[in-house]
Order: structure tokens, then C-alpha cells, then sequence
């Protein structure tokens, strides 16, 4: 028994050392530097404490990327998850057109994110998109996509959830199978209606996956870079970027590192808040 | 078992941690000179039999691609056979070479010669070395984009920043090229009353914006005074200045009123393809645009103005923000000098560079090249224009700060879209400090 656990131990190694290589030490280098001053190309730093914390109070272009980046994040989440519930609902039947509407919501998940960009910035297009030619067709004045920053704000929330949706579509499906048809069938014969058995049953029994998908929507929300790096010109930042662009164009990489400190803590605070939540919710129903 | 499973994870982090530490273990060694002649002697003198490989770091564009610059540097290769050169370029062309250069200074993977467009951004560390008058002896102008007094880059091209026209849409309705801001003005009210859009501006991917933005200040602002840049990194002026401010205006009046409605969402291909599709009568952009007039052969005649001010059209902004470095670090000094100098003197290779962009020449012998129709008219009309070099490709020590230009690029591409031009200015001169307290640490 003790040499197969020392054997298991020897075998999770490597994947132990890629864990700490590529994760665990980055981390770890990204905290370290957050307290200095290096600029990411000299040879010399020096630590300066919480001055790149206390900066980034008073930083424009932060403050403005994290409110951008919360109401990206809020508007995703509603969609993933009000849409997801309802096209999981809808979707839970077995017939062919129902496994193709299934393929054809989970589709663009395979796409990648720079794909998916290009796809909309295409399809969004005031002089000849796709979507704009088929409202002038309906007699109505060509949509400003990219007119402020709210507007591009919206369009990148709109095509990041097409991408994702199917997702989060399968998760609540996946749901939707654990829950007992027996309840169904004791409510039918108690009198509910659809809506009734919808907010009774469904949903309460839907926690477990509601808690998976609020988390992970919150936190790829926080995560955002990609689509909002290829479908905007810079003008509405994500905190990400809005890192990037301080170590890599201001040459402010503990600066940088201290904004994806800041980033990692309010995910996780976040999250654990969230969870908390979700689970006294699961637990009371259960 | 406890105490063997926490040795072995101490092991792992320590192991880790000198595996990813690889890539930062040059800090201990420091920068000891950029001078290239204070290097230690290399014991391989050019022309010697010893091998020396050369790492040289190019910007791949679709233009200038890996294959234009392997046979290039074969023709070095080739009259000096103990080098072999590699070449070092993006990983991909969504990371900038700048960008990528940054990576390969901060691991240590520096190139002996490289492509270099930011000297502001690497000098500070130390990791370039100087040229001196006697190393560029071939270059025209032996006093731009010195830092400090010292040259880090051996400039090898010089473009325009300024309007194409329509000839056919002018000659059609009775205008002829501005000679002051107000009559740009005039003609863009004009040919907006005829349902003729007179601009092609977009601000989709950003930058774009800034041609015209940076012309204007350029030709009404920086013009005046040969140390714009140095100034306000001494911290003489601030950009919510009123000249600014007032030329910023003239950007958005063009980019509001005279550039369609769709302005958000028009990118660089489609600025292009307005203009030289005839759906547009002007488009502001750098002399590397007149690539496309033979990609794209347009059906009319294009002509080339300079972004006027309020007296004149005399005021070109130019660009020679871009050119050959060489490493510090390098083993190889002499032969890093001798693949710069190949680049410039040997007149085929450097009129081939020339000619996939219609560029000018910064050597002071003419490389004559097979040239466009309109290219030739610029070069007629380029020796009665005031050359500037642009404010925000300023060289030297007019360079903006790093972080600045991109900082630049966003506010041009907000004021294009209707936003306030003195917030978005003040917003600039803010970037400006906080660019400026981290260069200070």
C-alpha cells in the first residue's frame, strides 16, 4: 500500500512541476513585482511598497476599464444564464430537430474567439453588415454598432455571449437530467401548470448549475481580453487590457502586475461571495 | 511519508522556480555600455575565417516579408562567407515588433541587429548601442533623432503624412488643391452639399485616426518649434494647450461632419477601399497608401496635398521614425555594423526596400527606383514643402514618452466618434505624468 502511494506520488510529478512552472511560480512572480518599480526591460528595481496599489486609486484609465469590464461582465452573466436556462429548457425534448437545435446552439462555442470577432465585426458593419442591410431592408435607419462606447460596449457583450451561450446551454441540460421526473409527474397530478412547475421545481433544482455557470460567466467576464482587443479600437478597455497596455506600451510592468493582482482579488472575492450564496440556496432547497 | 511528500513539493518549488527564472537571470548581470566600441574586442574581425552567426530581428509586414529579408541578407552572407544570419521575427502578426522585441530583451535573446521603430522605449536601459557619425557616414541627415545627443539608429526610410485626393471628383466639380485650412473647409462643405462624402476617416482599428489628427497639430502646432516634443517632456506646455486644442477641434469637425456617419465602425481596409473605390473625393493617410493605388487601381487619377494650416499648405509631416539597431550585448560589433551598412550601400537591396512602399531615401546618394506616376509627382513637390517630423513619431530627444503615441491613438479615435476634445486632452496630459513618474523611478 506504501509503495503505491509513493508510486502514484512519483507519477503526478511531472504534471505536479508543469503545475508549479507555469502557474504556481507565475503567480507567485506577478505578486512579487507588483511591489517594485521594474520597468520589464532594465536590469535594475527596486521595491516601493503599496505605491503601484495606491496609484491605481487615482488611475483614469483603471477605474475606467473596471467599470467597463463589471458592466461587460454583468451583462454577459444575464445572458448566459437567463438565455441559457430558457434554450435548455426549450431544447430539453428528444427529437431530431431538437438534437439539431442543440448542434446548431453549441456550434459556435468551436469557433475561436478571434474567428467569432471577425465574424461580428463583419456582420455589424454600418456600410454593408449583414444586420444593418437587413434593417435598411425593412425600411429602418442603419444601427451605430461602434457609435459610442456603450454601443461597442454592448456589441462586444452580444457577440462574446453568441460565442459562449451553447455552453452554458449544455451545462443547464446536463441539470435538467438530474432532476427527477417523478417531482414532474406528482405536481401534474397536484394540479401545477408549466409556469408553476418551472419556478417550483425546475429552477429551485437547477442551483447546483446555476451556482457552476454564474461563477465561471463572472469570472471568463473578468477575464475578457480577446474580443474586445480585436472588435474595439482601444477606446473601451477591459482590465486586462488595460494591463497589457501598461506593461508592454508604458513599460509599467509592476504596474501591470499590481492591476492583475487587484483583477485576481476581486474574482476571488467575488467568487467565494457568490458560492456562498449559491450554496445556502442549494442547500435549503435540498 | 509527510515529511518525504513536503521535501518532494519544497523540491518542486525550487526547481520551478529556477525553471521560470531562467528568463529574468540577465538582470544580475547588468548593462556594462552602449557604446559598441567599448565592447570587448571581438577576436573575429569581418572577413575573418572564424564562423560567426548574426541573429537579425525583422519586422515581417505583408509588404516586407521573411522571404524579402532572407534574400537580402543572402547577399551579406554571400560576400562574407564565415557569417550565417538568422533571422528573428513576430510569432505571430498579432504581436507587434516592438512588443516582441521587449520579450526578447527582457529573456536575454536580444538580436545583434534588429528592426527598430521605438528607440525611446530600449534606450533608458542601455540596450542599444550608439552610432556614431563615422558608422552612418552614409546617411543624409547625421543630426535627427538624436538622444542626448547620441544616435541609436541608423534611419533607412522617410514617408509623408497627408491628403490624397480625387482628381476626377475635383476636376469634376471645380476645386483644385487647399492652400489654406479654411479652404479644406470649403471643399469639404462643398462636395458634402453635392451627396459627395468628402473624407474617408474610420475609426474601427484605432490608429488610423491619426494621421489626420497628427497632421493637423503637426502643420499648425509643432511646426513652430523644432523641440515640440522636448518641451513638453521638460514639461514646458501641456497638450489641453489652446493651439492644441483648437487644432483637435479642426480633427473632429473633419471626422464629424465631412467622413459619412460611419466613422466607428470604418477600418483601415475600408478607409481604403472608399477612397479608392471613388466613394470618397479625399483620404488623410501616410505616403505608404500609395502601394495600393497599384494593388488596387483605381479608375481615376490620384493626386497628394498636404494637411494645410491657417496661412499655408507648405508644412509635409514626415515620418523617419524607423530604421536598423544594433544590440549592446552583441558579440559582434564590427560585423552588426558592416550588415547595417551592406543594408544602405548596396543600391539594388536598398532600392528593392525602396520601392515596396514608394519610400524616400535617407542615404545621401539618390537610390533611383522604378517609381509610380504619383510617387514622382511628390517627389517634384517635396523639395517646396517645410519637412516636420510628426508629433507623435517624433525621433530622439522629441519623442513622446512610452505609452504616450498609443495614448495618442485612443484620444484621436474617441474626438473621432464626438467626444469632448478638451476632457479627452486633459485626459492625455494625466497619461502624460503618470508615463512620466514611472520613467522617473
Amino acid at each position: 500500500m506504501r509503495i503505491a502511494k509513493k508510486s502514484a506520488f512519483v507519477f503526478a510529478l511531472p504534471g505536479i512541476l508543469i503545475y508549479f512552472v507555469f502557474m504556481v511560480v507565475p503567480i507567485l512572480l506577478c505578486f512579487y513585482y507588483s511591489f517594485t518599480n521594474w520597468d520589464g526591460i532594465s536590469d535594475h528595481y527596486r521595491f516601493n511598497g503599496i505605491k503601484n496599489f495606491t496609484e491605481l486609486a487615482s488611475d483614469d484609465t483603471f477605474l475606467d476599464a473596471l467599470k467597463y469590464t463589471a458592466i461587460f461582465t454583468l451583462i454577459t452573466a444575464l445572458i448566459y444564464n437567463v438565455f441559457g436556462i430558457l434554450i435548455a429548457v426549450i431544447l430539453d425534448k428528444k427529437s431530431k430537430v431538437h438534437n439539431f437545435a442543440k448542434s446548431t446552439v453549441f456550434l459556435p462555442v468551436v469557433l475561436s474567439s478571434v474567428v467569432v470577432s471577425f465574424i461580428w465585426s463583419y456582420m455589424t458593419q454600418m456600410d454593408g453588415g449583414i444586420i444593418n442591410l437587413v434593417v435598411n431592408a425593412f425600411g429602418l435607419p442603419s444601427i451605430h454598432f461602434y457609435g459610442s462606447k456603450m454601443a461597442i460596449l454592448y456589441t462586444v457583450s452580444v457577440a462574446v455571449t453568441w460565442a459562449g451561450l451553447g455552453y452554458f446551454t449544455m451545462v443547464y441540460m446536463a441539470a435538467l437530467k438530474t432532476i427527477p421526473e417523478e417531482l414532474y409527474e406528482a405536481s401534474t397530478i397536484d394540479g401545477a401548470g408549466k409556469t408553476s412547475k418551472f419556478f417550483r421545481i425546475t429552477l429551485p433544482l437547477l442551483a447546483p448549475g446555476i451556482t457552476i455557470n454564474t461563477v465561471l460567466s463572472i469570472v471568463w467576464g473578468f477575464k475578457q481580453y480577446d474580443h474586445m482587443k480585436i472588435m474595439t479600437p482601444g477606446t473601451v478597455q477591459s482590465i486586462t487590457m488595460n494591463s497589457i497596455e501598461r506593461a508592454f506600451n508604458y513599460n509599467m510592468f509592476s504596474y501591470a502586475s499590481a492591476i492583475i493582482l487587484v483583477l485576481f482579488v476581486i474574482v476571488i472575492v467575488i467568487s467565494v461571495i457568490q458560492l456562498g450564496i449559491m450554496k445556502r440556496f442549494e442547500v435549503s432547497e435540498g | 511519508m509527510m515529511r518525504m511528500r513536503s521535501l518532494v513539493l519544497v523540491l518542486c518549488l525550487l526547481v520551478s522556480m529556477l525553471v521560470a527564472g531562467c528568463g529574468t537571470s540577465n538582470k544580475s548581470e547588468g548593462v556594462q555600455s552602449n557604446e559598441v566600441g567599448n565592447q570587448e574586442p571581438s577576436s573575429n574581425e569581418i572577413g575573418s575565417k572564424d564562423p560567426i552567426k548574426l541573429k537579425f530581428g525583422v519586422n515581417v509586414t505583408p509588404i516586407l516579408t521573411k522571404e524579402f529579408w532572407q534574400e537580402s541578407v543572402a547577399k551579406f552572407t554571400k560576400e562574407h562567407p564565415n557569417v550565417t544570419v538568422e533571422l528573428v521575427t513576430s510569432p505571430s502578426s498579432n504581436v507587434d515588433w516592438t512588443t516582441h522585441l521587449k520579450t526578447l530583451l527582457a529573456t536575454g535573446d536580444m538580436p545583434d541587429v534588429m528592426v527598430m521603430m521605438s528607440p525611446g522605449d530600449f534606450v533608458p536601459s542601455g540596450a542599444l548601442a550608439e552610432l556614431t557619425d563615422a558608422d552612418v557616414d552614409y546617411l543624409s541627415d547625421l543630426n535627427s533623432g538624436k538622444m542626448g545627443g547620441k544616435r541609436y539608429v541608423a534611419i533607412y526610410k522617410k514617408q509623408l503624412a497627408g491628403i490624397f485626393y480625387n482628381k476626377k471628383i475635383f476636376a469634376d466639380n471645380g476645386l483644385s488643391e487647399p492652400k489654406t485650412l479654411q479652404e479644406l473647409i470649403d471643399i469639404s462643405e462643398n462636395l458634402k452639399s453635392k451627396g459627395i462624402t468628402p473624407m474617408s476617416i474610420g475609426a474601427k482599428d484605432g490608429w488610423p485616426t491619426f494621421v489626420l489628427a497628427s497632421s493637423l497639430v503637426t502643420s499648425m502646432v509643432s511646426a513652430k518649434n523644432p523641440n515640440f516634443g522636448a518641451d513638453r517632456n521638460a514639461g514646458k506646455f501641456t497638450y489641453s494647450d489652446p493651439e492644441i486644442v483648437k487644432a483637435m477641434e479642426n480633427f473632429k469637425l473633419f471626422s464629424i461632419q465631412y467622413a459619412g456617419n460611419d466613422v466607428g465602425s470604418t477600418s483601415y481596409t475600408q478607409i481604403l477601399e472608399k477612397f479608392f473605390k471613388g466613394k470618397t473625393a479625399m483620404m488623410p493617410m501616410g505616403s505608404w497608401a500609395q502601394g495600393e493605388v497599384e494593388r488596387l487601381k483605381p479608375d481615376f487619377e490620384v493626386g497628394f496635398f498636404p494637411v494645410p494650416n491657417e496661412t499655408d499648405a507648405n508644412v509635409i509631416p514626415v515620418f523617419t521614425n524607423e530604421g536598423l539597431a544594433i544590440s549592446s550585448r552583441t558579440k559582434y560589433p564590427d560585423e552588426s555594423m558592416a550588415l547595417i551598412r551592406s543594408f544602405f550601400t548596396d543600391k539594388e537591396w536598398y532600392g528593392k526596400f525602396l520601392k515596396t512602399e514608394m519610400l524616400f531615401p535617407t542615404t545621401k546618394e539618390d537610390v533611383p527606383y522604378e517609381m509610380s506616376a504619383l510617387r514622382k509627382e511628390i517627389g517634384e513637390k517635396i523639395n517646396n514643402w517645410k519637412q516636420v517630423e510628426i508629433f507623435t513619431d517624433a525621433t530622439g530627444d522629441n519623442a513622446l514618452l512610452p505609452g504616450i503615441q498609443g495614448a495618442w491613438y485612443k484620444a484621436d479615435a474617441s474626438i473621432s466618434m464626438g467626444t469632448n476634445v478638451k476632457n479627452e486632452l486633459a485626459a492625455l496630459d494625466k497619461e502624460w505624468d503618470r508615463a512620466n513618474a514611472a520613467l522617473e523611478k
